[in-house]
Formats: C-alpha cells, sequence, structure tokens
C-alpha cells in the first residue's frame, strides 16, 4: 500500500504545480541553507588522524613571570620555550617525541630557468613523519643522524618536488635553501591534514600543504627565520641566540604515547619536570603543566570561529521558517482534498490509512525538495569555496553530510506534514458526503 | 469597521493564523539580527586605516639571497630606499617593519611607569627611519614628526634602543586620559629590562598590524628605527603619484631586481588588496547573510500570499453575501488588509521578544553585540509594509467577488 500511496504522491506533485513548487523550493532552499553551513562547520570540526588523536598530545608550561599573577588564571601560552622544547626531546617520554616551528626558507634551484622563491614549510625532527603519518612519494625521512648534527637535507612537498625536477624521483639532488647547498632525501605525498593540528599557532588552519621540510636543528643552527607565532612575556637578549636561551614560546610539540591510558603517566612526569625547573629559578608561577590530546587542541585554539557557527545557527532558524512556510502551504494543499478523504474514508479506508497516504505525499515532496537542496548546497559549497584556499578546503561534502541532507530533509517535510495529515485524517466522512 | 468581526474569525480559525504570525515572528528575529550583523562588519571593513588615499600605497617585501654581514646589509638597505625614490612617479618611501591590517606585526607591552609589574596598554610597533607621515600622509594632531637626526640604525643583534616615539591618538588617550602626551615617558615592557621612550608627537589614526576590530586595533606606536642585521625579509613601502600605482609598483621591482647581484625574492601587495584580505571573511559573512535575508522575506511573503489566497477561496460565499447586502469593494479590501495587519502586529510583537532572545543567545554564547533598539524597529515596519503588499493582491481579487455568487447554491 505504501507503494501506491508513494505513487499517489508523485501524481499529486502534478495536480496543483504553482503550489508544489513553491513548497518544495522553500524546503528546498532552507534545506540547502543549513546543509551548506553544516558542511563547513562539519569539515572544520572533523578529527583530522581519528585512530591516534587520543595518543598524539600537547605540553604546554606557564612560563610567565609570577609579578602581578593572579593564581588560578589560565596560561595563554599556546607553545614551547627552546629550552623546554630541547628538554622535552630528550626526555624519552612516550614513544614518540617531535618539535617543530614554521619557517619559510629562500629556496634557489641550480636550473637558472626557474628563479628563487620562499617556500613555506615546517622544521620538524625526524619522528614527525611517523607521528603524523605523512605518506612519501620518493625517499624517507632523515636519519637519527641527520637530526643530530643538523644536517643540511630537505623532504619536498610533491608541487615544489615536480616543479624543480619534473615526474621522476629527486631524491640525491641538489638544491640551495637559505644560500646553503642541500641535499634533497624524499618527496612528501599530497599531505593535508584540515585542520592542519600539528601546527595551529600563527598559520591558517585549513588547505595548507607543506612545502618543505627540513630538521629543527639544522633551522636553528642556520637561523631560519620564524613563519609563525612567538609570544615573549620578558625581554629576550638581543638576536636568534637571545631567543633560543630565552622565555619566549615559539616552538609547537607533540608527544605520542602507546595507549591513552599513558596519558596520566605523561602529566605526572610533565608536573614533575615543572617542579624540578622551578628549582632551576624558571616556571616561577607555579601553575601545572597542561596536556591536549588532538581534538581537545583544535577546541582550544578555537578553529572553529565564531561566524561559523553564527552562520550555522542562523541557517537553522532560517530552515524553521521554511518549514513553517510548509505546513502552511500543505494545509493549503490537503483542505481542498477533504472530499476525497470524506469518500475514502466512506468506502472503509481507516483513519489510520488517510494518515499514512498523506504523510507518504508529505515525505515525497521532501524528498523532491532534498534533491533540490542538495543541488542547491553544492551550488553554494561552490561558490563559498571560491573565495580562497582555506575556504575551498572546508567547503566540500562528503559521505556523510550527503545522507545527513537527505535525512534532514525527509524529516523537515514529515515534520512539517504532521499537522496538516492529522488535520486531514480528522475529516468527518458524513458531513463531506452530504455537502457534494 | 469594527475590529472584532475580525478578530472573531481569526479565533475560530486559529491555525492559519497562528502559523502566518510565526513565520512573520521567526524572520523579524533572523532579520533584525543579520541587518545587525551585516551592518557591523561592514562598518568594520570601512574603517580607516590612518593611511590616507590607501589607493597609491604598496608595499615591497625584500629578501636576499646572499649571505652578507649585517653592515652590509645596513648599506644595502640604504642604498635600495635611495634607489627607489628615484623611479620616476614615486612620492614618498621608506622603510619599515610592519603594515596596518596585514596580520603579521610586532606586539609589545607599554607602560607609563618603571614600577608597574601589569602593562597599561598592548601596542602594535612599527619601526621606520624615514618618515610614515610623509610616506602614508598621517595626520599629526599634537606634537612633530621625528627630525632627520633623531632616526636611528639598530643591529638586532646589539642591545641598542630607541629613544623617541610618535603615539597613535588612541593609544596616548588610553595611557594619559586628560593630559597632553607630548614630552611624556613611556616605557615598551614592564620592569628592568623596559625600555624608555619619550613621546613627541601624536598622529591622529594609524590602525595596528591586527586591524582588530576592538579598541586595540587603534593602539599603535612608531618609532624612528631602521632594524637590520637579521635574514630575515625587510619591507619597503612606496607612496606612488596619483594614478601611477602600478607602473611605479612594476618599475620598482625591476630597479631593485637589477641593483641586486645575488637572486632576490620580491613579494608586492598594494594596500588596496592588504585591506581586501583582511575583511574578506567578514565581507562574505555579510553576503551570505544579506542572501538569507533576502530569501527570507520572500518566502514570508510567500507564506502570507498563500494563507491569504486560501481564505479568499474559502470565503467567497459569505465574501459575495457581504457585496449582496450591501459591501463595497473597499469594504472587503480593508477587510482582508486590517485582518493581515492584525495577524502581523501579533507576529511583529513575537518577532521583537524573539529576536531579543535569539541577540541573548548570540551575546552570551559567540560573544556578538547586543542588537540596538533601531534594527526592531526597522525590521518591524519591513515585515508590516511586506504583509500588507503580499495581502494586496488576494484582498483585491477578493474585492472583486460578484454579489451574484450568494444567489447560487454551492
Amino acid at each position: 500500500m505504501l507503494g501506491y500511496y508513494f505513487h499517489l504522491g508523485l501524481r499529486s506533485l502534478r495536480r496543483n504545480p504553482a503550489l508544489t513548487a513553491l513548497m518544495v523550493l522553500t524546503l528546498a532552499v532552507g534545506v540547502a541553507a543549513s546543509v551548506s553551513t553544516l558542511t563547513i562547520l562539519h569539515m572544520m570540526s572533523g578529527d583530522p588522524i581519528p585512530h591516534k588523536s587520543e595518543r598524539l598530545l600537547v605540553p604546554i608550561f606557564d612560563v610567565q613571570p609570577a609579578e602581578g599573577y593572579v593564581p588560578g588564571t589560565p596560561s595563554d601560552e599556546q607553545q614551547l620555550t627552546y629550552i623546554d622544547a630541547m628538554n622535552l626531546l630528550k626526555s624519552g617520554q612516550g614513544t614518540r617525541r617531535t618539535a617543530l616551528y614554521g619557517i619559510a626558507p629562500s629556496v634557489e634551484p641550480l636550473r637558472k630557468d626557474i628563479g628563487a622563491f620562499t617556500a613555506p614549510g615546517v622544521a620538524p625532527t625526524r619522528d614527525f613523519f611517523s607521528m603524523f603519518e605523512v605518506p612519501f612519494l620518493h625517499g624517507q625521512p632523515w636519519s637519527e643522524a641527520d637530526d643530530a648534527r643538523g644536517a643540511n637535507v630537505a623532504i619536498l612537498g610533491r608541487k615544489v618536488a615536480e616543479k624543480l625536477f619534473g615526474a621522476g624521483s629527486p631524491v640525491g639532488q641538489r638544491i640551495n635553501v637559505m644560500g646553503q647547498p642541500f641535499t634533497v632525501v624524499g618527496v612528501a605525498g599530497d599531505w593535508e591534514p584540515n585542520p592542519r593540528y600539528y601546527k595551529l599557532v600563527g598559520s591558517d588552519y585549513f588547505g595548507v600543504r607543506e612545502e618543505i621540510f627540513i630538521p629543527l636543528a639544522t633551522a636553528v643552527r642556520l637561523e631560519a627565520s620564524r613563519n609563525g607565532g612567538m609570544s615573549c612575556s620578558q625581554r629576550a637578549e638581543p638576536g636568534f641566540q637571545g631567543i633560543l636561551r630565552s622565555e619566549c614560546t615559539w616552538l609547537q610539540f607533540w608527544f605520542e604515547t602507546a595507549s591513552k591510558d599513558e596519558r596520566r603517566a605523561l602529566k605526572d612526569w610533565l608536573d614533575s619536570y615543572a617542579a624540578e625547573q622551578r628549582k632551576l629559578g624558571r616556571m616561577k608561577r607555579g601553575s601545572p603543566a597542561e596536556l591536549y590530546d588532538v581534538m581537545e587542541w583544535i577546541e582550544h585554539e578555537n578553529v572553529v570561529g565564531k561566524d561559523n557557527k553564527l552562520s550555522a545557527w542562523l541557517a537553522f532558524g532560517f530552515l524553521a521558517l521554511c518549514l513553517v512556510n510548509t505546513v502552511g502551504l500543505l494545509l493549503a494543499k490537503f483542505s481542498v482534498r477533504a472530499s476525497e478523504v470524506g469518500i475514502r474514508r466512506a468506502l472503509g479506508a481507516s483513519r489510520r490509512e488517510i494518515f499514512r497516504q498523506f504523510l507518504t505525499e508529505s515525505a515525497v515532496i521532501g524528498l523532491a525538495g532534498g534533491l533540490l537542496g542538495l543541488l542547491l548546497a553544492f551550488g553554494a559549497l561552490a561558490l563559498i569555496g571560491m573565495q580562497n584556499g582555506e575556504a575551498a578546503a572546508v567547503a566540500r561534502m562528503d559521505l556523510t553530510m550527503l545522507a545527513f541532507t537527505f535525512l534532514l530533509s525527509v524529516l523537515a517535510a514529515v515534520l512539517a506534514g504532521l499537522f496538516p495529515t492529522w488535520r486531514a485524517s480528522q475529516v468527518t466522512p458524513a458531513i463531506q458526503l452530504k455537502s457534494q | 469597521m469594527e475590529i472584532r468581526p475580525i478578530v472573531s474569525t481569526i479565533l475560530r480559525n486559529k491555525t492559519g493564523a497562528i502559523l502566518v504570525a510565526l513565520q512573520v515572528a521567526l524572520s523579524l528575529a533572523i532579520l533584525a539580527n543579520t541587518l545587525h550583523i551585516v551592518s557591523e562588519r561592514r562598518a568594520a571593513a570601512a574603517r580607516p586605516s590612518g593611511i590616507a588615499d590607501e589607493m597609491a600605497v604598496v608595499k615591497i617585501d625584500v629578501s636576499h639571497l646572499s649571505s652578507d654581514g649585517p653592515e652590509q646589509q645596513l648599506a644595502t638597505m640604504k642604498r635600495e630606499a635611495e634607489l627607489l625614490r628615484a623611479v620616476p612617479g614615486v612620492a614618498a618611501v621608506a622603510q619599515v617593519n610592519q603594515m596596518p591590517m596585514t596580520q603579521s606585526g610586532w606586539n609589545n607591552s607599554v607602560a607609563i611607569d618603571r614600577k608597574q609589574t601589569e602593562e597599561s596598554s598592548p601596542s602594535s610597533s612599527y619601526f621606520s627611519p624615514d618618515s610614515l607621515v610623509k610616506a602614508w600622509g598621517l595626520k599629526i594632531v599634537e606634537g612633530r614628526d621625528f627630525l632627520p637626526g633623531e632616526a636611528q640604525d639598530i643591529d638586532i643583534n646589539k642591545k641598542d634602543e630607541p629613544r623617541v616615539v610618535i603615539l597613535s591618538q588612541a593609544l596616548a588617550r588610553k595611557l594619559w586620559p586628560d593630559q597632553s602626551p607630548i614630552g611624556k615617558t613611556m616605557y615598551f615592557g614592564t620592569g628592568e629590562g623596559a625600555i624608555e621612550v619619550r613621546v613627541v608627537g601624536m598622529v591622529e589614526r594609524l590602525q595596528s598590524h591586527g586591524a582588530e576590530v576592538s579598541a586595540r586595533g587603534e593602539l599603535s606606536a612608531i618609532a624612528p628605527v631602521r632594524l637590520y642585521g637579521s635574514n630575515q625579509s625587510y619591507t619597503f613601502t612606496i607612496r606612488a603619484e596619483p594614478g601611477q600605482r602600478d607602473r611605479v609598483l612594476r618599475d620598482a621591482e625591476a630597479v631593485l631586481r637589477k641593483a641586486s647581484a645575488t637572486p632576490v625574492i620580491l613579494e608586492s601587495r598594494t594596500v588596496e588588496r592588504i585591506r581586501k584580505s583582511r575583511y574578506r571573511a567578514d565581507m562574505a559573512l555579510s553576503w551570505m547573510l544579506v542572501t538569507v535575508s533576502v530569501l527570507l522575506l520572500l518566502i514570508t511573503a510567500s507564506g502570507i500570499v498563500g494563507m491569504a489566497s486560501l481564505w479568499v477561496t474559502q470565503r467567497r460565499k459569505q465574501i459575495g453575501v457581504r457585496r449582496a447586502l450591501g459591501a463595497r469593494k473597499i469594504d472587503i479590501l480593508r477587510y482582508f488588509l486590517l485582518e493581515n495587519f492584525l495577524i502581523t502586529s501579533s507576529g511583529v510583537a513575537g518577532g521583537v521578544l524573539l529576536g531579543v532572545g535569539l541577540n541573548q543567545l548570540l551575546v552570551s554564547k559567540l560573544e556578538m553585540a547586543r542588537l540596538p533598539l533601531d534594527y526592531l524597529v526597522a525590521g518591524s515596519v519591513l515585515l508590516w509594509a511586506l504583509g500588507v503588499l503580499a495581502v494586496y493582491g488576494p484582498a483585491w481579487r477578493a474585492a472583486s467577488i460578484s454579489p451574484a455568487l450568494a444567489t447560487r447554491s454551492t
């Protein structure tokens, strides 16, 4: 019977084309608005590395001076000092660990037909590549020995590698980075986690691909300038060497643990480390060390902007309006069919049958609205994605959202159809038949 | 015409009226809030940066691939500034560490007393050995521009400090609310290591590198300093003669490239583009909200038209009877207009409450600004007008119903 009702619903779409078109359009617009804003929220707040996001941890210490400090105030530090980063690298805590900072060194190919350019990237330690699962097209990460001595080795992003060396493997080739000869040891594949959780401070969150990686020790040895934020609560000694010795925070640090239960042990170790540093005359505020996993860190850094939440809220308000409108239109559509209901009831159909028939009809309208809404949403997302690379990275529909769109539109239409359907099923057959 | 029969009609068949009123209320609540946000964002994006005639100003980031020593680098910087000044069509050139609105630059805390442990204010720090007053057309409102002898060249690897500053009016007022800042002593940083400087001038306005919407966006200080000795890129800002910006920029790049023996990387941006990218997200949001508002009004209007048409159809016979009993066309028209007005008004009343509630939610959850009453008033007027316009068509059709209809049986 449901199939028959579905068929009836389809036919009824044609019966009053203007009214039907208006309903479908209203639903479609409401669905498109809410789905496109929700897609962006969904893409922004997704887990970039689901299988290990609970095992990747960011430590933060409050290194600011104690003068004028109100105990209990949370610290606004987001990165580590060079001193702490080096100590933690040597700590042996967790199964892997890495420290990194953003760089934008000049790259000068040996080929003369391509001019020099700056390549934004990061300077991490070797474990970075396995911790964040960076795919390799050619070659492999540099060795621990390279890390230790600050060797002039570089890993290129795919695009830069192709620009400089064409499609073949450039492993072993030479380039000049910051005026120094470097050896290419690897090429990273298309690696673009969204958000760029491994380095959130002081850069775009979405649609970023690293163009170059060089060892942290090398970047420090060559005094590669920072491409990212630094926060200094006390005045540093002049120059790069001064920064290394200072309490300025500018390095991002990550631990990887074998299981998420090890987090507590790591936290205890960090607290004891902070206490030890206090004895040496640092971290005088005495606040406990903080530890965040990937999702907590994304939340902490406010990656999902307020504007995106605002858009989503207003879009759902808009959808609510579209629903109320559809209720009104359905009421109008069903009310002219009271006599039809009267005849069906007189011929023996139960209220429940009438209810089913009209609800199916509402669902058909919902499906039509959902289909059109999906098209509109794709259009809206394409428009939003045209703004810039960052928007393009998040204005993408995935399967979850696709399924959700359909569910939302049919649910919306059924919800809108409930009241008019109930009204229709309340028709008393005798009165309808008499008034014919 | 009495309102009572209309009210009792509405009360007898509440559903439709409630639906229309609910639509009006929802539209008004959303509309007032979106219009407020749109006008706020647009106002923020239109704020002056302090740079006069932004269309004529550009910046060029220069980074050399040679690893020169600090003294050589200083000589190169000075030579490049002279070369740029000689480019035809250049009105002024200044080397500078940062630009307004680029969202990357230097924040410092400033204090007015060395004994302070807390900062008096944050400040965006501009360093330029040349006159930014000339290059950017900043307006001195008190004191003076830097004298040529005050400019310092500071090697960042050595301890050397600026001695004089010019403040933006907002920063000066924040530090000394009712006194003239000229001649006062101020500190970059707090405590023992703070750098003491003397204020020599105040400019009307200079936005920070972040151009924040909060008061912070106007707090800036300029020191007459050229920084050198790092391997970071450095920036020149150029003011071109009117209408010659793009050509001047091309020529300036060519001159810099030609003058360098080793490869040089240049990155240029016009202030026009800097402004555009600073406010891109705000403009995108405001366009989205405008689109939603227009759709909102269309949908509400269609809802009113639909419901009114339904009522007209349902009441054809009654209208015929009224007409036969002597009601004029204008009476029927007025009946529907008044009925709609009553429903819209109750919707508007609900919408005002809903709008204030929605704003409360936005204020508390998303830290948006409080909604001024004007937007609710404007929104209400708009929806009233929309209601009348939307119902006019169906009401006119109702008025055209012939009295003869009353004599027919169905």
